[in-house]
């Protein structure tokens, strides 16, 4: 568990158009990051 | 700046984000590395935790929560930044 003040773990992934996102490239934005359990459930 | 994450497949979440008309990028984390980071990897047997993660300009953890409402809490928290 994260806790706030905790230096946020950057991370690389690539997104549902294949475009690789970092967390790293966002920096000076507040960023939200948001998990979801499946595509296309609403529970 | 919203990003989603889960661990479906790219196809899966594109069709996700295509029905909802999704303007952001929702990460295709199949191997779980962010989920399991960030705390969103409760349940390996299951999807991705509702966990929702604020950081700020400076890369710091504003909040982190263990679970939010999928439809309320993005649009909800990005009208404070």
């Amino acid at each position: 568990m994260l806790n706030p003040g905790d230096k946020a773990p950057d991370f690389v992934g690539r997104d549902h158009t294949g475009k690789t996102v970092k967390l790293s490239d966002f920096k000076g934005k507040p960023v939200v990051l948001w998990f979801f359990p499946k595509a296309d459930t609403a529970g | 700046m919203i990003i989603g994450v889960s661990f479906d497949t790219p196809a899966d979440n594109k069709k996700f984000a295509e029905k909802n008309s999704f303007n952001f990028p929702l990460i295709c984390d199949t191997d779980r590395t962010i989920g399991t980071v960030y705390g969103a990897n409760v349940d390996p047997q299951k999807g991705a935790q509702r966990v929702g993660v604020v950081i700020d300009r400076d890369g710091k953890i504003k909040e982190w929560h263990e679970r939010v409402d999928p439809r309320a809490w993005p649009a909800a928290v990005v009208g404070t930044l």
